[in-house]
């Protein structure tokens, strides 16, 4: 489902030049629900925003459901992440002042779609992640599994194939990690998605199907 | 997406509140501006209805000590033929202090069919100058001698006194009564083009010219020659004070060019325009800058939405346009607020101005609101649709 070959990332400025990856090569099959550990700096964000298209590699060749990704431009890679990419970030990335239902909407928006379409596929997603009766609620007036679960839900509506997590149950405590990773785990077993995360936490890695270690930006298991 | 705006818009009313008051208060400020530059262009736009040039102004005060009428006629009536005897004079006409670009008025109210109309111009002329200042005729005659007799006091008024008591009809042969008692009569004998007689951005006044009797130069200060634009010169100039001044030796005699009383009239309309234009153009610098500043503030404060965007599917140029679309809907309610305000001016007659004129100052206000908003907002939009996803979302 992704393929990176030599994926490669420099920062550079004036002064400095960091190297965030160091020829990572990467398979992650179709379906697989793959975590990625390390520690800080290592790269892992880095990678996970090049397997997203958030963020374009040094050196190396990117493949994603099939389809090479180096020359698509602004409007492609856009269209490409609104269909195939799913995203969970640590600090959820809500609209505080949209309330939970036009936030799940948000990827549909990009999309040729109806209200009344985009209406049914939110609240459907909600469902999926138990907060329907929350529709009408600001990200503010929830608690914080309640949010990421509706992180989970704009990053499932679309219905994407592959969904990348970055720390997702990092800023919750652990009966709510672990609500956040059954749900992704369901996802994942019941949906076929194929789910990529970053983590810290070993328990949560432990769940999932095959755990990848950075260090220093190069790949260690 | 519209709909999608407008609840992002109308749940952060709070933070817009300062932004949209901006654009309201600048609008109204702008829709003053425009409404006295659309006034005043209309007028300059408009013929001024006579002609000044080479027209000068001879201003003297009545000291002839005698009461006797004849008297002040003959001395009058031989003072005119000492003028006109000049070469170089080709009309006079004796009339009221109320000659063009002065700012001597004479204004009372006409009565027709029982409908009173104030602020008329009430000029007192004699019959030449119609040919001294080339006032163009629209319909009837001007002044004959006969008119000294006749049953009824012979007027003459402009245009828009016309347009005003009869609409389309004609004026002529009308009846009217002076003010509202109805014992002095006047009948119209014939309508003239209006004249501009506060200069090029003035708005002709509604006038009535009734003709000078013997009685009149008893109290008459002004005279206006029409001079030869080849021959009039300082020499004639002086010759001609020479010529006043030894004839009326108990008074102050003036002489001053048209052309420059026209210059000085048109300058005092000016200065107050050009300080309102200045005035105006700084504030719509400030809030330029304001606006500026503030969409570029919220760019900022939005950097994670911005790249939350990116990431779900938004591209480069959607999120410039959707940052440009909500400083436009912004702009759009401030102008429904202003317009509302705005209308009320011509719904309720207010100064008295054609309802053209502000509506015309609405749709400029407009136009410059929106293209201020759109240039203003150009370019923080182009800023953040240069934002990078990844680099957004990380510092959120």
């Amino acid at each position: 489902m992704i393929r990176l070959q030599n994926i490669e990332k420099v920062y550079r400025t004036d002064t400095i030049e960091t190297l965030a990856l160091n020829s990572v090569t990467l398979d992650v099959a179709k379906g697989e629900f793959l975590s990625i550990m390390g520690p800080s700096g290592c790269g892992k964000s880095t990678l996970l925003n090049i397997m997203g298209l958030l963020d374009a590699p040094s050196r190396g060749m990117i493949q994603i459901a099939d389809k090479k990704t180096d020359n698509l431009s602004d409007k492609q890679l856009a269209q490409f992440r609104n269909k195939t990419l799913g995203f969970i970030f640590q600090s959820y990335h809500l609209i505080n002042d949209l309330q939970v239902l036009d936030n799940v909407e948000l990827p549909l928006l990009y999309r040729d779609t109806t209200a009344k379409e985009r209406r049914m596929l939110a609240t459907e997603a909600l469902e999926k992640v138990g907060l329907s009766n929350r529709i009408k609620h600001f990200p503010t007036q929830l608690s914080g599994g309640q949010r990421q679960r509706v992180a989970i839900a704009r990053a499932i509506v679309g219905k994407p194939d592959i969904i990348l997590a970055d720390e997702p149950t990092g800023n919750l405590d652990s009966a709510m990690g672990n609500e956040i990773m059954d749900i992704l785990i369901n996802l994942n077993r019941n949906e076929g998605t194929t789910i990529v995360m970053v983590t810290h936490d070993e328990n949560m890695a432990h769940k999932t199907h095959r755990l990848v270690r950075l260090f220093d930006g190069s790949q260690v298991q | 997406m519209f709909k999608h705006l407008f609840k992002l818009i109308w749940n952060k009313k709070k933070q817009n509140f300062l932004l949209m008051s901006e654009m309201f208060f600048s609008f109204l400020v702008l829709f003053a501006v425009f409404t006295l530059l659309v006034f005043y262009y209309q007028n300059y736009k408009k013929p001024m209805g006579f002609d000044y040039k080479d027209v000068w102004v001879v201003s003297y005060n009545n000291s002839l000590k005698t009461k006797n009428t004849d008297s002040v006629n003959a001395y009058y009536q031989t003072m005119r033929k000492n003028i006109t005897a000049m070469p170089e004079v080709n009309d006079i006409s004796f009339c009221s202090d109320n000659i063009p670009f002065s700012s001597n008025h004479w204004t009372e109210g006409v009565t027709y069919k029982k409908v009173e109309t104030d602020g008329v111009n009430w000029f007192t002329v004699d019959a030449n100058y119609k040919n001294t200042l080339n006032v163009k005729l629209l319909e009837g005659r001007w002044f004959e001698k006969s008119d000294v007799v006749s049953k009824y006091k012979p007027v003459l008024i402009n245009s828009d006194l016309k347009e005003k008591l009869f609409g389309a009809e004609p004026g002529t042969g009308k009846i009217l009564d002076r003010g509202d008692k109805g014992k002095d009569k006047v009948k119209v004998i014939g309508v003239i083009q209006s004249l501009k007689l506060g200069g090029d951005y003035a708005k002709p006044a509604i006038a009535l010219y009734n003709l000078a009797d013997t009685g009149s130069y008893h109290w008459l200060g002004k005279i206006m020659i029409k001079v030869s634009p080849t021959k009039a010169n300082a020499a004639f100039e002086a010759r001609l004070y020479k010529l006043l001044a030894n004839y009326m030796k108990d008074s102050n005699v003036e002489i001053e060019h048209m052309v420059n009383k026209r210059t000085e009239v048109n300058y005092f309309t000016l200065v107050p325009m050009i300080v309102l234009l200045t005035v105006g153009g700084f504030l719509v610098i400030n809030v330029a800058l304001g606006l500026f500043g503030v969409l570029w503030y919220n760019i900022n404060k939005r950097r994670g939405e911005i790249g939350l965007r990116r990431a779900v599917g938004a591209t480069g140029s959607s999120v410039s346009n959707q940052l440009i679309t909500e400083s436009m809907i912004l702009a759009t309610l401030s102008l429904i607020i202003g317009t509302f305000f705005a209308i009320q001016f011509p719904l309720l007659n207010v100064f008295d101005m054609p309802a053209g004129i502000y509506l015309t100052a609405i749709l400029l206000s407009i136009i410059f609101i929106y293209l201020l908003v759109f240039l203003c907002s150009l370019y923080p939009g182009k800023q953040a649709a240069a934002i990078y996803p990844a680099v957004a979302l990380h510092e959120e």
